[in-house]
């Protein structure tokens, strides 16, 4: 019996020994660092036209690095595109979501955004994400949640299976039984919110100073309302150029799909 | 001590109370309707009333309401007021009543006559006269119900398009027509077609989506009903959405399914309303582009236009303001005109209004432009036509219309052209805001497969719980196993007991059953299958199949022949031959134990 449990624990360790190592470099390493040196100097210099296209390659070439993405949100923010800004920290925050000074920067922009509205127009006021889901898993990253998954999983059978068939009962062996548990369904869940199950399409920033809404995907349908740069929301539908982009107030409508810049990495528009 | 008058006092209130209360109670029923004759959608009020004096009412009933859904219940209300009044020559009289005030909307024209309201007081029933209301037809019925044009046909065909039909309530959308151009108007009108008796507050519409349309919603002030024959049955229509709608595009659009929440079952005071909710089905209106050749700046509808300057003379600098007017059927929002170019003369952005109105099923509008115009250099202006080209769907042909030429003179100084009269649409400068220092390294990860998108991350999920369900399965296997032998060896020793018994006894007959039954037992355990039918030859074979030697399964036939004659002829066998079967029937058992099966 001990030789099974010592074969399972083996199957389960070898691979997240794989998986420790982490992917193999990049074959294009060197000419992407000759890129980001580049962004670096021109935003030191403070040509932040520069440094935003070279960053802007960089993403384009396939970086999803939250170092660039800060840096190319910084870019943006020293430029005074403050919606840009929002959109670039939090795909940096999304990807590593304890990102302390990212968060700083983030808040910086958004406050300078609404005074340069407020300037501007008396008053101004930029939709937030605030969903329960956010507030507990915000500082936790999707991989770090897969991986307590796995072994929350791993730990709650295996007490599970203790309980059931072993012999002799140790004292801590429940309390352990329903903390993995509980560290099962946290785990589950939060990495439900990560992958979007919670949601009803990719999390979006509208980056056009007024980004329409309109009835349907045709600029010339009627208009429904509209959202502010830096407006969060979700892209909920596609058609051709066109998103349906549903802001955090419930507002909902068509817009073109560059007023519109998508957070999570792993979705396109185009 | 009593006093004589205070006595005569006590038995003449006694002697009146004791009429009093056996005296038949004063009971009047009364149904009445204000007023007596109304049209078709406006309300009247019922009020059925019962008035005892003496009794205790018990109940109430206006039977002939619910025989007439087309009366509409807007709002019931109970009354049910007591009073009591004291005399010297009538002694306590207690008078109560209850009166039930229905505030009822007819939706169809007819006379309905209603049987004797019931009152119960003391358990005894009076009834009231009966009562007729007369309703006229209404206002929209004689115009033919423009609301219910659907309905109006008072039958709907078998086919019943847009619905999914339900017997107590279903939705409906009606849209015509259901192929046209784009850009050309369909009305679109949702249906709740109901037997239910909906409380008219309680109706909570819900949009279809229509995604692809530019949409012009006429509000729905009041709902009213009609009586529409559905497959044989009588419904009442509410007109729940009146849209005029123009397609954006081509191709095949979609207008999504309607949704609507009501309230039924409010026919009693107490009783608690029914929630329905009833969902439509999607209907398809297929577009056409507009036929070519064409215009390519064509708008759909039919128009006029008109265009006028306020003033005909001005110096330079001054501005003069340009209108133009298009008028006619159509989505007036939808009209594009441009100014062209005009030498010496500066243009402003035009200011824009637009309006717009539903009548008769047809939207139609007028969109204004208004430019200022400012002479930058003297002498005669001219404003060119400007041209309106539009395809009218009615006449399935192409027209345009024109503005006249108009003309403008200055005088004056030349001015040098300036930009700032139009507003400066600059932005705010950039709040100086300190956002850190960037960060000089970085790892320049490249897109990567997340961990939960990871082949191996399935199988690593699914590992424990799969593992865990295999321990649990081989566990309860080997369990029930063991548990099985334990209770097999049980039966055995108590078989064997029981003999040791008898052979105390002296009891041979006995002894050799238990004999029997535990070599038997043994063999059935082992083998897992009953062998006690089996004859002897047969049982050999099967033992011997099973993996037994040959002196095992002689000894086992030998001993079961040995028991079974000696079953049957028990007074010549010794206590000693017993004592020796007993050994060697343990011993044969034993090896049966010891002994592997073949599998």
């Amino acid at each position: 019996m001990r030789r099974a449990w010592y074969i399972a624990l083996a199957l389960f360790v070898a691979p997240l020994g794989a998986f420790a190592q982490g992917p193999a470099p990049a074959a294009s390493r060197s000419s992407l660092g000759e890129i980001f040196e580049a962004a670096n100097v021109a935003a030191s210099r403070g040509d932040h036209a520069a440094a935003i296209s070279d960053y802007s390659k960089l993403v384009e070439a396939g970086v999803q690095d939250p170092d660039v993405y800060f840096n190319l949100a910084t870019a943006f923010a020293e430029a005074g595109d403050y919606p840009r800004a929002i959109l670039d920290y939090e795909r940096a925050l999304t990807l590593r979501p304890n990102d302390g000074k990212a968060t700083k920067n983030l808040r910086a922009a958004e406050k300078a955004l609404e005074e340069q509205r407020a300037e501007a127009e008396g008053e101004a006021t930029i939709q937030r994400s605030s969903s329960i889901s956010d507030a507990i898993y915000g500082s936790l990253s999707e991989n770090s949640l897969a991986v307590a998954l796995l072994l929350a999983n791993l730990l709650f059978f295996l007490c599970l299976a203790w309980a059931s068939v072993g012999r002799r009962r140790v004292r801590w062996l429940y309390p352990l039984l329903i903390a993995s548990g509980i560290a099962l369904l946290f785990c589950a869940i939060g990495l439900g919110a990560k992958a979007g199950l919670l949601r009803n399409g990719p999390r979006a920033v509208a980056l056009d100073d007024h980004v329409v809404l309109r009835e349907g995907p045709d600029p010339r349908a009627q208009v429904r309302g509209e959202a502010r740069g830096g407006d969060r929301g979700e892209v909920v539908a596609r058609d051709g150029d066109f998103v349906k982009l549903r802001t955090v107030s419930g507002l909902e409508g068509w817009t073109p799909a560059s007023g519109v810049g998508l957070i999570d990495p792993d979705h396109s528009i185009h | 001590m009593i006093r004589p008058i205070t006595l005569a006092f006590i038995a003449m209130a006694a002697l009146t109370w004791a009429v009093t209360a056996g005296a038949e109670p004063d009971v009047t029923v009364t149904v009445d309707a204000t007023p007596g004759e109304v049209s078709v959608g406006d309300t009247v009020q019922l009020q059925v009333r019962v008035r005892a004096r003496g009794g205790r009412i018990q109940g109430l009933e206006l039977s002939d309401l619910k025989k007439y859904p087309e009366l509409e219940i807007v709002s019931h209300q109970t009354v049910r007021p007591m009073q009591f009044s004291f005399g010297f020559g009538s002694g306590v009289q207690m008078e109560s009543s209850l009166s039930d005030i229905y505030v009822l909307r007819p939706t169809v024209a007819g006379t309905y006559a209603f049987a004797p309201a019931v009152a119960k007081v003391d358990g005894k029933t009076y009834r009231s006269a009966p009562l007729t209301l007369v309703v006229r037809p209404g206002m929209g019925d004689m115009q033919g119900g423009s609301d219910l044009d659907a309905g109006n046909d008072a039958t709907v065909d078998s086919e019943l398009s847009g619905a999914r039909y339900d017997g107590r309530a279903f939705m409906r959308t009606v849209v015509k027509p259901s192929e046209v151009y784009i850009g050309q108007q369909i009305n679109v009108t949702v249906y709740l077609y109901t037997r239910l008796r909906l409380a008219p507050q309680s109706v909570m519409p819900g949009k279809p989506s229509m995604d692809g349309f530019w949409v012009h919603d006429d509000p729905i002030t009041s709902l009213q009903s009609q009586m529409v024959t559905v497959r044989g049955t009588p419904f009442r229509a509410y007109v729940l959405q009146r849209s005029a709608a123009f397609p954006q595009r081509s191709g095949e659009l979609t207008i999504g399914p309607p949704k609507v929440t009501f309230d039924v079952g409010i026919g009693g005071f107490f009783d608690a309303p029914e929630r329905v909710e009833r969902v439509g089905v999607p209907v398809t209106v297929n577009v056409k582009p507009l036929p070519q050749p064409g215009p390519p700046d064509a708008v759909v509808g039919k128009y006029t236009i008109e265009a006028w300057l306020d003033r005909t003379a001005a110096h330079t600098g001054d501005a003069v303001t340009l209108r133009i007017d298009a008028k006619g059927v159509g989505n007036v929002q939808d009209l594009r005109i441009g100014l062209p170019p005009i030498a010496g003369v500066r243009t402003l952005q035009p200011a824009i209004r637009d309006q717009q109105q539903f009548q008769n099923g047809k939207l139609s509008g007028t969109r204004s432009w208004e430019w200022i115009l400012i002479a930058e250099a003297p002498g005669k202006h001219t404003v060119p036509p400007i041209d309106l080209h539009f395809f009218d769907p009615e006449t399935q042909e192409y027209g345009s219309v024109s503005t006249p030429t108009l003309t403008f003179t200055s005088n004056g100084a030349a001015v040098a052209p300036s930009s700032a009269i139009e507003p400066a649409n600059t932005r705010p400068k950039p709040r100086i805001a300190t956002f850190g220092p960037i960060r000089m390294y970085s790892a320049l990860t490249r897109d990567e497969t997340p961990v939960r998108e990871r082949g191996w991350f399935f199988w690593l999920l699914a590992f424990p719980p799969a593992l865990f369900i295999l321990i649990i399965l081989g566990t309860s296997i080997a369990r029930r196993r063991e548990q099985r032998s334990a209770t097999a060896g049980a039966i055995q020793r108590q078989l064997i007991r029981s003999a040791a018994d008898a052979l105390r006894a002296n009891d041979p007959r006995s002894f050799y059953d238990r004999i029997v039954a535990s070599i038997t037992h043994a063999l059935d355990s082992h083998l897992g299958e009953p062998v006690g039918g089996l004859p002897h030859a047969a049982l050999r074979a099967r033992l011997v199949d099973a993996g037994f030697d040959d002196d095992l399964a002689q000894r086992l036939i030998n001993e079961l022949e040995g028991a079974d004659f000696a079953r049957f002829a028990a007074s010549g066998v010794s206590k000693d031959e017993m004592e020796r079967c007993l050994q060697r029937t343990t011993a044969i058992i034993e090896r049966v134990q010891r002994s592997r099966r073949n599998v």
